[in-house]
């Protein structure tokens, strides 16, 4: 999933970016507002954390600049303001959530999961294709009840094709919504991925079912097989 | 009481009123008492005329005709009148005389006497020439004059007089009592309407300044008073909502950082981490740290300002060493942001003025220069013992921005959360150099960069 981190104090947006790539996000960070609206109408993020008090635009006015551009990415707030009016404001407009600093940022990664859930039409954090099992919230993956290692990138793949279950993913929209701009772009970059997450997930191996279909052309989809 | 409205007006009018019925009383009285004692000396002179005219000459010979005068026969309060000749020779007198004599009297118009049984009244003198009775031939004046005096007691003028005064004394306290009544009614009536001021004013509250009092029904001379509570209370909401952003801002930078520190805390804790990671943490940790230890410097310095005048304990300060102990601060900060700093401030400059105070100017000004000059940029501080500049590289500071900069809460940009910059900092450094009395001023030089210059002497 990727998230684009509005923050103008550099330590707390240092930090948050570093958390959120470690919870297997893809991260970018800006610290102004106008900046902030100009990446977020070019890249495809699934949410973002809008601090309000940004300079050049503030982030009410990015907020509402994004939805007049029919823009669904999620936006949890964090701001210092904690005032109900504040809250309603940002809420009336648009936002998906509100928090107020400091916080903790094992809450902020939970509301982030459920602005995300919310967006893809998901009420829960566990996602089951046929023997497989992931857990966005312990961020565990199991196929047959076994627990299964994998790295941030891997298990954002993975995370982002089981959000849209069902769905073919193109690559490029694997693209947009797993790798940030500290990614190095190449042509089989996904490919490659899919290959290293087939292999751990023992994928159509040893008698286990294929879950990641190759759609030639197109890309990829995560389903269960038609039981023939 | 003393000072209400009521009580002076009462006082006030009293005393005028007063003042006026007692001229106009004195007024009345005199001309009463003239055109009354006038009235009673005609009446004299009638008298004395009519018994002059009862004295004849009969063959040369004056003699006296008494007809009957009752006035001047009865006992209680007689009238008196005596007649004589030139000569002296008394021709008649009045029987109340008894053995008193009117010839003694003052002669004249009308004199004021005392009458023989002691009374007070007024006496009047005619002298005219004697009736000539019944004589044949060619009518003829006679050579023998009689004078007349008559006088009569005055109790009747003293009583009408009294009964003047008594009236005059019963109309003047009825017309003070009316005209201070009608004041008191028409004060009263007037100030009804400032109790209900006095209720929309008990009214209000802090939470409530939004409203301005209404002078509906107040007379025209308490509008301009409404009118300056309005603008008091204008006043006032200002200062109050200056308050509020001030504390909200204040929340919002200690909040911020402390989100800061919170996260950091948080992500490195969340798992094993290399030494090296743990060190970038610490340090960005330590970072935060001290601008939030900046941040409440500043405010407590700002606190401190407010409070009242700040103790100056001027000694020798060597400005160089100051100057370069007040950028450890920012060295950190600098560095991560690529700023170089040159402390060109002379070996020998030495100022005597309060190092505290003035640390907190140089500190702020560094500060100011650390977050606001441009990636990879240079801070330079100049100086000798007559002022001091801080220089920066740029970018100039926009010129509309530029004459509100040393103000409090005043941002130049929507919002800077580096943890020092609300617009504390540089309305810090101007109140603590007017605390100092020295100047701070700040200018665009012509390199683009920035100057801020603090005049020591």
């Amino acid at each position: 999933m990727r998230v684009l981190v509005v923050e103008d104090y550099e330590p707390l947006a240092r930090s948050l970016a570093q958390g959120l790539r470690e919870a297997a996000y893809a991260v970018d960070v800006t610290g102004d507002g106008a900046a902030a609206l100009e990446l977020a109408r070019t890249n495809a993020y699934d949410a973002l954390v809008l601090d309000l008090m940004v300079p050049k635009l503030d982030g009410l006015s990015v907020l509402r600049r994004l939805r007049a551009d029919g823009s669904r990415a999620g936006v949890l707030i964090i701001t210092a303001r904690d005032q109900v009016p504040d809250r309603v404001g940002a809420l009336d407009l648009g936002a998906d959530d509100y928090l107020v600093k400091p916080f903790a940022f094992e809450e902020l990664l939970a509301r982030l999961r459920a602005v995300i859930r919310r967006r893809y039409g998901a009420a829960e954090n566990l996602v089951r294709v046929g023997d497989l099992e992931l857990d966005g919230a312990a961020r565990t993956v199991k196929r047959g009840g076994r627990a299964i290692a994998l790295s941030a990138r891997e298990f954002a793949l993975l995370e982002y094709l089981a959000l849209r279950r069902g769905q073919v993913v193109t690559r490029t929209e694997i693209w947009e919504h797993v790798y940030d701009f500290a990614a190095e772009p190449s042509s089989n970059v996904v490919d490659v991925y899919v290959g290293y997450l087939r292999r751990k997930l023992g994928d159509g191996e040893g008698g286990a079912a294929r879950l990641i279909q190759t759609h030639r052309g197109l890309g990829y989809a995560l389903e269960a097989p038609e039981p023939t | 009481m003393r000072r209400s409205l009521r009580f002076r007006l009462a006082v006030s009018v009293v005393a005028v009123v007063a003042a006026a019925l007692v001229a106009l009383s004195l007024v009345l009285h005199a001309v009463f008492a003239r055109a009354l004692v006038r009235q009673f000396d005609a009446r004299l002179l009638g008298d004395a005329v009519a018994i002059a005219g009862m004295a004849e000459e009969d063959m040369h010979a004056p003699e006296f005709e008494a007809e009957s005068l009752p006035e001047f026969e009865r006992p209680v309060r007689p009238a008196y009148f005596e007649a004589w000749l030139d000569d002296g020779r008394v021709l008649a007198r009045s029987p109340s005389l008894n053995a008193a004599d009117l010839r003694r009297t003052a002669p004249g118009a009308g004199v004021d006497v005392i009458l023989p049984d002691g009374r007070a009244g007024r006496a009047i003198h005619v002298r005219q020439p004697l009736r000539v009775e019944d004589e044949p031939g060619p009518p003829r004046v006679s050579k023998q004059f009689v004078t007349v005096a008559v006088a009569r007691g005055t109790e009747e003028v003293a009583g009408t007089l009294a009964s003047v005064r008594l009236w005059m004394l019963a109309l003047a306290l009825l017309t003070l009592f009316g005209a201070s009544a009608a004041a008191l009614v028409a004060v009263s009536l007037g100030l009804r309407s400032t109790r209900a001021l006095a209720v929309e004013i008990a009214d209000l509250d802090a939470a409530r300044l939004d409203r301005a009092l209404v002078a509906h029904g107040l007379p025209d001379e308490i509008g301009p008073v409404v009118a300056k509570i309005n603008e008091l209370l204008a006043r006032v909401r200002e200062s109050l909502a200056r308050e509020k952003r001030f504390t909200a801002d204040v929340s919002h930078e200690l909040r911020t950082p402390l989100a800061a520190l919170r996260t950091t805390l948080d992500v490195t804790a969340s798992r094993e981490r290399s030494p090296a990671e743990y060190r970038a943490a610490i340090d960005q940790v330590n970072v935060v740290t001290q601008q939030m230890q900046a941040l409440c410097e500043n405010l407590l310095s700002l606190a401190r300002l407010d409070a009242g005048p700040v103790a100056v304990r001027p000694t020798d300060v060597a400005l160089r060493a100051l100057v370069q102990s007040c950028w450890h601060l920012f060295e950190g900060g600098a560095r991560a942001r690529g700023l170089r700093f040159e402390n060109d401030v002379d070996a020998d400059a030495r100022v005597a003025t309060d190092p505290d105070q003035l640390r907190v100017i140089v500190s702020n000004l560094l500060s100011n220069a650390t977050a606001y000059t441009a990636s990879g940029g240079t801070i330079r501080a100049r100086g000798n013992g007559d002022r001091l500049e801080v220089h920066d590289s740029g970018p100039p500071i926009p010129p509309e921005v530029l004459p509100h900069i040393f103000e409090r809460f005043f941002r130049g940009d929507a919002m800077r959360s580096d943890g020092v910059h609300c617009g504390i900092g540089l309305a810090l450094v101007r109140g603590v150099a007017d605390a100092l009395g020295l100047r701070v001023a700040a200018e665009n030089t012509a390199d683009g960069g920035v100057a801020f210059t603090v005049s020591l002497r």
